[in-house]
């Protein structure tokens, strides 16, 4: 474990620290406990929203909770936590994510497909009998960063397309894939994401696609019945290993899980299922807050992302206002022509506040919709696919300061759930029997200053203990300086989704001084060229450079940041377009 | 029994999806009333009572609640219809395969492109979202009215409507597929009528199979597999049955007559050519076989084989019984569509109510839904432009346009920002606004989503 501290991962750390997460440092024994009992004292007891017990304990036995009240005994053979005045809550449930699931390599394509409209299932993205277990690692970092925030449970799904395989609802703790997992097979996951220059590649070939298959499964389904019951003298049925892994859904044994972002994914989404027939799961739900009736009579169960559009403007207004402050202060000034200044200014501006107040109504819309759906009686789960784990917390109090009463919240992450997994005899609250995933946290958990201090998973203890700000300050002096410490030098592999496919290539970086110098090569670009204008602000790192494409020269702008051994950004080609961009060190 | 039990559950699922239209009360006093179909009508009113006209004449009295706007010295059309763009859509080709029947553009509708305002703005209130044109049969179409303001999908699809499909003869089918050295049929203009028949001839094999299973799998006994589903000859059974009425892109005359022989073969009635830059030459022909024509006024030379072209193609059809209409297939042109018709009465001397017909009852009777929209009608959608000025003059501007009996479009309030969703973290960006202007320029919408098919790296070199 403690070789795990590396430089690069301590300075990340401290970042995290730094940044969002202020003076925490893990801290995991690396021996076996020698007792699986635990009891937790004096503590408040949080079992479920609007069940509380102060200053009680909670008693854990081989991964179980056994009891929980006021006047409990203890075991002999317990470990005290002596939590004074600390709140623990039931551990949080995850609603659609890929947790522990390392990305598979984006593959480079030969460029264009033989017979782009009859690809293989598994090129068109269609592999519904994958099993995310075979993707998941037990050592990703990704789950140490969710359950350092008190996540003790995560439906995950595989990487794919538009049926990418069988999702499971796994335990943020364990050795081995298997071991993790909770509940197999737990939903169909779908995403109307097209396939790469065949068929489907586009959204409304993904829909037919989803139809055919659909309706191909229910018809075979049928004829495998009636097989079954008597096979002398008709023909056997065909096997399919797309439409058979269908069947569970078709049969309403399996639901299909969505995931739907946008309001018109949502709405596509709630086509197909009216269509089709199947039980929906939508998950990742970012603008839910104009379909909130729909979902609720299609009785989906929805799940609201964590991800919220980041409030820049908050930084940004005080820049914003320092102009216009100014401007402010010269017609003081000029009080004697004040009218021929403003003239030509109102224009503009009132454009910029009109633009500026849409924005904020929509921030609003953004940010309010669980207190949306809280309001409108529509129990819900959240889902973490796209957020970053470092703004989680903050998120969950700005979607509180929009109206989401606390304990709505802590449903959000708890009990509901539990109940829309169908884990509710095992997940959700602080009872007797439950599984032991608690959450433990200094001050109440949507507090500002909360800090989580325990978290137990299956009755496995992770604690997070905390340093005084002394460090945490110290260790901000260390990241000082114009570069903030980050490290540029090193091979990176680097891969551009263009247009037309991914783009890979290799960029070799030197820093001399505050120089920074290097070459981009491979892929389209050959011969190698070196990179000019390379500046380093933070860990924004920016450079441009110009290779010879198919005879005529392109010039393409690259701004990434960079982030410990990966990089993330865009990359320009004037007169065509951004393209995101994203990379990774070579270790050497 | 049982069937009956079946539709009585279709029903409910349908009444189901059925979305609560918005459906609003008008009485327009005292304008111009241009029917279309029952002349011009002078200092009248037109009553549209929740969402369909009741009432045309003197002196209506309002009903209760019902909104009363003076067209003194307006001038009063239906809705304008617009027969091929793309407006409100997400994407436009499935370019993956010459024969793409089984996508439905229905399917991705984007409710909130604010295009759909801007043309209303222009008094569109229909347009036929399309499919583009880089496969022989391309994918179902969907026509839409322009009820913008909603989330859903399903509220803008015009119910009722006909299906409609795309195909695409020419230039576009053939470099998209075969010209790329990937060996795939159509590389010629044969290909092209190849694929077509090939197409109808397996959805008839795939027609008979279900009709065969379909017949035998209630006798007592049978215990037979079902043919496999497959959605895109289904849509092709659907076809060749009348259900769906063809929208074919074309130029040139050849492949145009070609196609009228194809679909004489297979008993295929309800046919449109789009574009059809090359139909004043074989006029007699489409009339003869009652296919129609969309054209546009006066746009051509974008591509070798649209350079034999003429203004008075409109006007040539027109005379020769070919129902005929203007169309955009363009986001910024359909706002003036009334222009693109005047246009008509330079180039071939049409007269008012034909050249109006262009772009009101005709494409309506080429959408199939001419009984409900087209033309001021006791009866009809409430589907109303105002003008101040006549249509087909330069200074004509649209001021009120009403969609199902609701305004949609008012001049007097009318303001900038009209998006239905912000990105709360938008930035003003000059260079986006300067791209954004190069791509309206881009009148190829039709290969929209095909690009990645013709080897162009980085962007579309395709204009």
């Amino acid at each position: 474990m403690k070789r795990l501290f590396s430089s690069v991962l301590l300075r990340k750390m401290l970042t995290v620290m730094v940044f969002c997460w202020p003076a925490v440092v893990f801290a995991q024994d690396e021996l076996a406990p020698v007792s699986r009992t635990y009891a937790i004292t004096n503590v408040n007891i949080v079992q479920a929203p609007g069940r509380k017990i102060d200053m009680g304990t909670v008693v854990m036995k081989d991964g179980l909770i056994v009891s929980v009240g006021k006047n409990v005994s203890i075991p002999a053979d317990a470990i005290v936590i002596k939590a004074d005045s600390m709140y623990v809550y039931a551990g949080f449930i995850d609603g659609l994510s890929r947790v522990g699931l390392t990305k598979p390599k984006d593959e480079e394509r030969g460029g264009r497909p033989k017979d782009p409209g009859n690809p293989k299932p598994e090129e068109a993205g269609i592999t519904p009998n994958n099993d995310v277990r075979a993707s998941i690692n037990p050592n990703e970092k990704s789950i140490e960063e969710l359950r350092a925030l008190g996540f003790t449970a995560a439906h995950v799904v595989p990487y794919g397309g538009m049926m990418p395989g069988n999702g499971a609802i796994i335990l943020l703790s364990g050795k081995s894939a298997d071991d993790m997992v909770l509940v197999n097979k737990s939903s169909f996951y779908s995403e109307l994401s097209p396939a790469r220059g065949v068929y489907p590649a586009t959204v409304m070939g993904v829909m037919a696609k989803y139809r055919e298959l659909y309706r191909q499964a229910v018809l075979s389904r049928a004829y495998e019945n009636s097989y079954a019951s008597n096979r002398a003298g008709i023909q056997r049925p065909a096997t399919d290993r797309v439409i058979e892994s269908l069947y569970p859904v078709v049969d309403k044994r399996q639901p299909v899980l969505f995931k739907a972002e946008r309001v018109v994914d949502a709405q596509r989404v709630l086509t197909l299922q009216n269509d089709l027939g199947f039980s929906l799961m939508l998950a990742e739900l970012k603008e839910g807050w104009d379909i909130v009736n729909k979902l609720k009579s299609a009785n989906a169960r929805v799940f609201l992302s964590l991800d919220l559009p980041e409030d820049k403007d908050k930084k940004d207004d005080k820049k914003k206002d320092e102009p216009r402050k100014e401007e402010g202060k010269k017609d003081e000034v000029k009080k004697e022509e004040p009218k021929k200044e403003e003239a030509p200014k109102t224009g503009t501006a009132e454009e910029k506040a009109a633009l500026e107040k849409r924005k904020a109504e929509f921030m609003a819309k953004y940010v309010g919709q669980a207190a949306t759906f809280q309001k409108a009686s529509v129990k819900f789960g959240f889902s973490t696919l796209s957020a970053k784990s470092g703004n989680i917390q903050g998120n969950l109090r700005r979607m509180i300061e929009a109206g989401l009463p606390e304990d709505a919240a802590l449903a959000s992450l708890t009990t509901a759930p539990a109940e829309l997994l169908g884990l509710s005899d095992r997940l959700g609250s602080i009872d007797n029997g439950k599984i032991a995933n608690l959450v433990i946290s200094d001050k109440p958990y949507f507090n500002e200053k909360a800090k989580v201090r325990y978290v137990f998973v299956e009755g496995t203890m992770y604690k997070f203990e905390v340093k005084d700000s002394k460090e945490s300050k110290e260790g901000k002096k260390g990241e000082g300086g114009k570069d903030g410490g980050v490290k540029v030098e090193g091979e990176w592999n680097i891969s551009t989704e263009t247009t037309n496919g991914v783009e890979q290539a290799r960029l070799t970086l030197k820093k001399e001084g505050n120089a920074i110098t290097g070459t981009m090569s491979g892929g389209s670009i050959n011969p190698a060229v070196d990179i000019e204008n390379a500046r380093l602000e933070g860990n924004s790192l920016t450079f441009n450079f110009t290779f010879n494409y198919g005879g005529s020269k392109l010039k393409v702008e690259v701004a990434v940041k960079i982030d410990g051994d990966t990089l993330k950004g865009t990359s320009t080609v004037a007169e065509y377009g951004s393209y995101p961009t994203e990379g990774k060190r070579l270790p050497k | 029994m049982k069937k009956l039990i079946i539709i009585a559950c279709l029903l409910i699922a349908v009444s189901g999806m059925a979305q609560q239209l918005e459906r609003g009360t008008v009485l327009i006093k005292n304008g111009t009333v241009l029917t279309i179909t029952q002349g011009v009508k002078e200092n009248t009113d037109v009553l549209i009572k929740d969402g369909k006209i009741s009432q045309i004449g003197k002196n209506i009295a309002a009903p209760a609640g019902a909104r009363v706007i003076d067209a003194t010295g307006h001038h009063v059309m239906p809705g304008i219809i617009d027969a091929h763009s793309h407006l409100a859509l997400d994407a436009v080709n499935e370019a993956t395969t010459p024969v793409s029947a089984m996508v439905w553009e229905g399917d991705d509708l984007d409710p909130l492109d604010v295009g759909m305002y801007r043309a209303v703005a222009g008094g569109v209130t229909i347009s036929h979202a399309m499919h583009g044109s880089a496969n022989a049969i391309g994918g179902q179409c969907q026509t839409i009215k322009h009820r913008y303001g909603t989330v859903d999908p399903r509220v803008l699809m015009m119910e009722g409507a006909p299906r409609t499909i795309k195909f695409a003869l020419g230039e576009n089918p053939t470099r998209v597929h075969g010209n790329n050295g990937a060996g795939i049929v159509p590389n010629t203009r044969m290909g092209v009528e190849f694929v077509i028949r090939q197409a109808f001839s397996e959805g008839k094999e795939y027609m008979e199979s279900w009709n065969k299973y379909n017949a035998s799998k209630n006798q007592k006994g049978f215990r037979g597999a079902p043919p496999k589903y497959d959605l895109r000859m289904e849509t092709i059974a659907a076809i060749l049955r009348g259900e769906i009425i063809i929208h074919c892109h074309s130029y040139r005359a050849d492949e145009i007559y070609m196609l009228l022989k194809v679909c004489k073969d297979f008993g295929i009635k309800r046919l449109v050519f789009q574009h059809v830059n090359e139909g004043f030459k074989v006029a007699p022909e489409l009339a003869a076989q009652g296919a129609m024509a969309s054209v546009f006024a006066d746009w051509w030379a974008y591509k070798f084989e649209v350079y034999y072209s003429t203004a008075y193609n409109a006007a040539i059809l027109t005379r020769n019984g070919v129902v005929t209409s203007i169309n955009s297939d363009d986001a910024e042109l359909t706002r003036h569509l009334y222009h693109e018709a005047a246009k008509t009465q330079k180039y071939g001397g049409l007269t008012d109510e034909e050249a109006l017909s262009l772009i009101t009852i005709n494409p309506a009777k080429q959408l199939g839904i001419e009984s409900r929209v087209g033309s001021l009608e006791v009866g009809k959608d409430g589907d109303v432009v105002i003008f101040k000025g006549h249509p087909l003059s330069v200074y004509a501007v649209p001021t009120f346009t009403i969609i199902d009996g609701v305004v949609k479009f008012d001049r007097e309030k009318d303001p900038d920002d009209m998006r239905l969703y912000v990105d709360p973290k938008q930035t003003i960006d000059m260079t986006d606004a300067v791209f954004e202007d190069e791509s309206s320029h881009n009148h190829d919408e039709c290969m929209k989503n095909a690009e990645f098919l013709l080897g162009v790296k980085f962007a579309d070199q395709n204009r």
